[in-house]
């Protein structure tokens, strides 16, 4: 990539950037990232990245190997600590706070892999998820049988319905096809009822018709729930057809942003993304 | 839901349907379950030291003597405990023996200084377990995987080598602490005397009894625990501690409660091996010992209620009556097999340990249950 295809996409940010600033409300923001940078001994895997993402909003986060994402997602979710620059969910900070906090606050993650309990039934994995949401971070509990525990086990099985595992619940997890268990996967983060869930590649490693299940599995919860989501994909279809707005990463920088239409036809975009070619 | 002991088997079987038991019903079934189970376990323990040490034939078979009988069940509690961490948690700690020797050493003190009434012993005991589990677990659990075993290690080697000199005018230092009275049982029923009638037949001691009902109490408990959300939790972290954080548990605070419980158990089991034994051997807080409920749990089986039981039982059964016999000889006949066989009990255990975890890497308890979903499943397929 050449210097020049690089300044001219630092300007395009910098314009992007600022017309969000100005016509967005602050009470709207759900997620913000001020000057995020992170670096592993000399390199720099995100450089002063400034996101907001807004309530109810589908934001897709896109770029070449490399660019940044799974950093930034890292970030937000806490399990890499910034080098510099500041995180604010929910107009609070949570630079500081331990993963299971952020989690507790209203941030979700699903994995890129299916990261579920194998050797626990799909209802237990469902109902793990449940716990935490209803009974926090920690309990002191020892004794009382969990199914005595009603809140967990109805939320444990509307969260199975809405991934539509039900009729699997007394399988154990590892027996399910690889689909099924992204599906659960899915189900484990949205046990939770975040406000804000982080999608790190959901439709991974998928055949063609799990992926077309996945998403409109997440067309589905997202006008169920009305959640709001960060979506990482590398399959542009699905990226130019759910979300409001995308934002491209490249070498740790946001290069652009905005909607799907504006993204496709930039040529900044296609440039830097793919080589020139067409998206 | 299943109980721990069969998820799996149980899992596959079962379909959901839309007539699925109400959770007033399935609690209904675990209350059952429940008193099944501690039913069982009661009728275990009573029946065991007559048919190890007092029934015709099968005792003269087993060459099984009362004493040992109260002893096994001691490991017993010892290794369930073990096993939460160990099976449930999936925390291998190498440092259990601080808890054992340690709480053995508290109950002993406990008896020549304060009161010699053997539950003061016990709480007295099981107390401090429990507080140094917490400083312990605080310290160790800051590191996962090998590292944590190490800090136990060293930690509990620290505690021994403190109590072997430093400590030596309140532990008696090499010699152990000797010298142990135990009052009666409250007040008035000498541990060491017959029950009366056919208890004393069934049970023998009071002693026994005493560990009996502890035992018992000790199995109900960690079944209520293995039932609770702790237990699934635990479960959780032991099959992915990454997604149990990123589902907002304190992951953290879950393994340091599960080793404070753990160690909880091996406090109850060593203020009754003090009680027991009357004697408290420096040996007790050796990483010996600490090695020794590793073997016990693994070979009686990790991530089951019964299978660390069985474990301490054969274990101290290797240790005790094999390790006594002196010539190995062809059943009912005077063919000597092998000459001074006792003295091979540590092979003999290193044998059969390898095969077990060969043969069966859930070891005994998992082997039995594979081996009864086999047959279960064989004779159904007849039926059809």
């Amino acid at each position: 990539m050449s210097t020049d295809t690089d300044s001219n996409t630092d300007i395009e940010s910098t314009d992007v950037s600022n017309t969000r600033t100005s016509t967005t409300a602050s009470d709207d923001v759900l997620l913000e990232t001020r000057g995020l940078t992170k670096e592993f001994g000399g390199l720099v895997a995100t450089d002063d990245v400034n996101i907001r993402v807004e309530r109810g909003e589908q934001v897709s986060l896109i770029g070449p190997n490399g660019a940044g994402k799974s950093t930034l997602i890292n970030l937000i979710t806490r399990r890499l600590e910034p080098t510099d620059g500041d995180i604010q969910f929910k107009n609070s900070s949570i630079v500081g706070l331990d993963p299971h906090e952020v989690v507790q606050r209203g941030v979700s993650k699903s994995f890129q892999t299916a990261s579920i309990f194998p050797d626990l039934s799909v209802r237990e994995n469902a109902e793990i998820a449940g716990l935490a949401a209803e009974n926090g971070a920690f309990d002191f509990k020892l004794l009382t049988h969990r199914d005595s525990l009603t809140d967990v086990h109805q939320r444990a099985r509307d969260t199975l319905e809405a991934v539509g595992l039900l009729d699997s619940a007394d399988e154990t997890a590892a027996d399910l096809p690889y689909g099924d268990k992204r599906r659960l996967e899915i189900g484990i983060a949205l046990a939770a009822e975040p406000d804000l869930l982080l999608m790190d590649e959901p439709t991974a490693g998928m055949s063609p018709e799990e992926t077309n299940a996945t998403v409109e599995l997440i067309e589905e919860v997202k006008q169920a729930l009305d959640l709001t989501f960060v979506l990482v994909e590398h399959d542009m279809e699905i990226v130019f057809n759910i979300s409001d707005r995308i934002i491209v990463l490249n070498r740790g920088r946001v290069i652009a942003e905005g909607a799907p239409e504006d993204i496709r036809g930039n040529p900044d975009v296609q440039e830097a993304y793919l080589g020139g070619a067409d998206l | 839901m299943s109980d721990p002991d069969a998820t799996s088997s149980d899992g596959a079987t079962v379909v959901d349907d839309p007539q699925a038991p109400s959770l007033v019903e399935r609690l209904q079934q675990f209350r059952e379950r429940e008193a099944t189970v501690i039913g069982l376990t009661a009728i275990g323990v009573a029946l065991f030291p007559w048919i190890f040490a007092r029934a015709p034939v099968i005792s003269d078979l087993l060459l099984g003597y009362q004493n040992l009988a109260a002893l096994m069940l001691i490991w017993a509690i010892f290794a369930i405990g073990f096993d939460l961490l160990l099976g449930y948690t999936g925390l291998l700690s190498f440092g259990h023996a601080a808890f054992w020797g340690g709480s053995a050493y508290v109950a002993g003190i406990v008896s020549l200084r304060v009161s010699s009434d053997p539950i003061v012993m016990v709480a007295a005991g099981t107390i401090f377990a429990v507080l140094f589990a917490w400083v312990l677990g605080y310290l160790s659990l800051r590191r996962g995987g090998i590292y944590f075993s190490i800090l136990t290690l060293a930690f509990a080697q620290m505690l021994y080598y403190m109590s072997a000199a430093p400590l030596a005018s309140l532990t008696g230092g090499e010699n152990g602490l000797t010298g142990i009275d135990v009052s009666p049982l409250f007040g008035s029923f000498h541990l060491e005397s017959e029950l009366p009638m056919l208890a004393g037949e069934l049970l023998g001691t009071w002693m026994y009894a005493f560990v009996g009902v502890i035992t018992v109490a000790a199995v109900g408990i960690a079944y209520r625990i293995l039932n609770s959300p702790y237990g699934m939790v635990f479960r959780a972290i032991r099959e992915n501690e990454q997604r149990a954080k990123f589902v907002g548990l304190n992951v953290w605070r879950y393994k340091l409660m599960a080793f404070i419980v753990s160690a909880g158990f091996a406090g109850i089991a060593g203020s009754l091996f003090t009680i027991h034994g009357s004697y408290v051997p420096l040996q007790s807080l050796f990483w010996t010992e600490s090695g020794e409920i590793v073997i016990m749990v693994v070979l009686g089986g990790t991530a089951s209620l019964f299978g660390p039981i069985l474990g301490a039982g054969l274990y101290l059964y290797i240790e005790n009556i094999v390790s006594g016999i002196q010539q190995l000889q062809v059943p009912f006949t005077d063919i000597v097999l092998i000459n001074d066989f006792g003295t091979y009990w540590h092979l003999l255990l290193g044998l059969i340990f390898v095969v077990v975890i060969w043969t069966a890497p859930r070891g005994l308890w998992g082997g039995l249950s594979d081996l009864r979903t086999a047959v279960e499943s064989r004779l159904r397929g007849e039926d059809r």
